[in-house]
């Protein structure tokens, strides 16, 4: 045995050894909604207000930020968060009275953000886009100081269009991810910090503790909702160069922690092997199912195993 | 993008997004390092002085004490912009300012090819691939280097051994140059610098392969005839503005820029440096002079 697995075995013996002490408390289910979304087309405007409308957000006079997944965009790839989906919501949470809704997203590989945007469908979907759009790389910014940290960043600055949001929405893709198993809404937040002060790509999280840098900006914004587009997804060698993965749902809930776990579910990954989830979650509380009021689909109904590169086969769940 | 007609109305929109402070924001709010360098560059080759000089005295106040530049004030760090600040004439700027950008230059690379860092892996019996045998410069201080900072630091370093050579520059360049060369993707051309991720190759971006390009002038062998051949493929399809400048200005350098290749005139330049490039390009060709080498 090396010294490094002597090491890991001893700190995973300690921790089961520390965990029979905790006693267990009562738990409010989080809210997590799957619902069927068989094509990106006009259906999606009506299945996203009522998906939003069973969470009863009241955002009535409240400054709503809608965070997409906007990385690189091939054709017949399935990178980006559908502009579809995003104009749905952006579309449901004005007729819910927000005082303003907004699009956000800072891009970490490409420089040319709006030019992403265009090329990812944006400018036609969205009526008068770049009037609604702020890019995150290139916002003033605000140095935050965390309550509590995970992750090994010592100064953090994120965008205030995003800190002062009084809903941060983050609109992810369905994916699975070469450094961390899935990437979702938590992962998706990666997309708040500004590359303008961090670069392209925003490596310094990387160096910090991936897992660990996800956990901290879920920390950071404390207003969010999570809807995940799984109506093509990817899998295989994600978040860029994986396949598209029908799944053909979306997913929704005020919990990202839930709203995650619930995904990996769906995509067949065991959600307590994504460290990311463990360490936003207090004591695994939010990823157990029966944590989560799941509405909606049934998961069973659902689920589709999403291929998996062979780093990562551990993940893998059976099918329910 | 520009024909030499419409350069006095790219500098009047230079001149009229000058924030109060001096510096230019990206789009709006408030002012960063890199387009307030790019639009003071774009003014000093266009002969706009007045505003250019607001320009310089934000970036010369703007310098930290260990003689880097933040992305913009109120960021407690110094980075990659640094590499830009030094593109700047020394005398123009400042002799001992611009001494302090090219010190930094050279006493910062990627943690990944630190002594320690390598010190550490090789204990732990991590191989270090080939790609981190050589120095690059990174972002952000602590972290890896990327194609975009070392590009810029290569850019600014060439321009400094035109009128001071000395050995650990002309080092530090020759390093530069080979990380970029080993960073290459598998098919020509360069994205931000991650070619091969866990095995599966990537493809090459526009705007990285022309600021490689760029900072490999007078660098010749196959990798570089396959990055222009790429970068010619790039050029023809391309809508990008910040990719259409940058892939003109690593064409110059390599003197392969086609002589008949006229840019779409309906591509939006976007951003404050987006339009100080396509000033400088415009310049270039104008002036017949090679802007990162001899600004003014």
């Amino acid at each position: 045995m090396s010294r490094r697995e002597w090491l890991a075995l001893s700190a995973g013996a300690a921790t089961v050894a520390l965990s029979g002490c905790n006693n267990e408390r009562p738990i409010t289910p989080s809210l997590v909604s799957i619902v069927k979304a068989p094509a990106y087309d006009q259906s999606i405007y009506d299945t996203m207000r009522r998906m939003l409308a069973a969470h009863s957000l009241d955002v009535r006079g409240r400054n709503v930020v809608l965070k997409p997944n906007l990385v690189e965009f091939e054709p017949e790839s399935s990178i980006n968060t559908n502009p579809l989906v995003v104009h749905a919501a952006y579309e449901a949470f004005r007729e819910m009275g927000a005082a303003s809704v907004r699009i956000a997203e800072g891009p970490g590989h490409r420089r040319n953000t709006l030019d992403l945007a265009d090329a990812a469908g944006y400018f036609k979907i969205v009526p008068r886009f770049e009037e609604q759009f702020t890019d995150l790389n290139l916002d003033d910014v605000t140095r935050v100081y965390p309550n509590r940290q995970f992750s090994r960043v010592e100064k953090l600055y994120l965008p205030n269009t995003a800190l002062s949001a009084d809903l941060l929405v983050s609109i992810a893709k369905m994916k699975t991810h070469h450094w961390v198993g899935a990437t979702l809404s938590m992962k998706n937040l990666f997309g708040t910090v500004p590359s303008g002060v961090y670069g392209w790509p925003k490596n310094v999280l990387h160096w910090a503790g991936i897992d660990e840098s996800i956990a901290d900006l879920n920390e950071a914004f404390p207003r969010q909702f999570a809807i995940v587009d799984g109506i093509v997804g990817m899998e295989g060698n994600g978040p860029i160069q994986g396949v598209p993965k029908y799944a053909g749902v979306l997913v929704a809930g005020n919990d990202p922690v839930a709203v995650d776990a619930t995904c990996c579910r769906i995509m067949c990954i065991d959600p307590f092997q994504i460290g990311y989830l463990r360490l936003a979650s207090d004591n695994d509380s939010h990823m157990s199912e029966r944590n989560i009021n799941q509405i909606g689909e049934a998961i069973a109904d659902v689920a589709t195993p999403f291929a998996l590169i062979p780093e990562f086969q551990r993940l893998r769940t059976v099918k329910s | 993008m520009l024909s030499p007609a419409f350069i006095p109305m790219s500098i009047g929109t230079l001149v009229n997004k000058q924030n109060s402070d001096g510096g230019w924001p990206y789009v709006r709010g408030g002012s960063w390092t890199e387009p307030t360098v790019y639009a003071v560059m774009a003014l000093l080759a266009a002969g706009e002085t007045e505003a250019a000089g607001r320009g310089l005295r934000w970036l010369r106040k703007a310098r930290r004490s260990d003689g880097g530049w933040p992305p913009r004030l109120g960021i407690d760090q110094s980075g990659w912009v640094t590499g830009l600040v030094a593109l700047l004439p020394p005398a123009i700027l400042g002799e001992e300012i611009h001494r302090s950008a090219v010190q930094w230059l050279l006493g910062t690379q990627g943690k990944e090819t630190t002594r320690i860092y390598r010190l550490r892996e090789w204990l732990l019996g991590v191989p270090s691939p080939v790609e981190q045998d050589f120095p690059g410069w990174p972002w952000v201080p602590g972290t890896a280097a990327w194609v975009g900072p070392t590009s810029i630091a290569i850019l600014a370093l060439q321009r400094e051994n035109r009128q001071r050579p000395t050995a650990p520059i002309q080092s530090r360049i020759r390093e530069g140059q080979r990380f970029l060369l080993a960073r290459m993707c598998k098919s020509g051309g360069w994205n931000h610098g991650s070619s091969n991720a866990l095995g599966y190759a990537a493809h090459p971006y526009p705007e990285t392969t022309g600021m490689a390009l760029a900072a490999l002038r007078g660098v010749k062998g196959p990798k570089v005839e396959m990055a222009i051949a790429v970068a010619h493929q790039f050029l023809g399809e391309c809508r990008s503005a910040d990719a259409l400048n940058w892939l003109r200005l690593g064409l110059r350098a390599q003197n392969q820029m086609p002589p008949d290749f006229c840019a779409p005139s309906d591509v939006a330049r976007r951003t404050i440096p987006e339009t100080s490039l396509d000033v400088l390009v415009a310049e270039a060709v104008r002036q017949g002079r090679d802007v990162f080498l001899n600004l003014v």
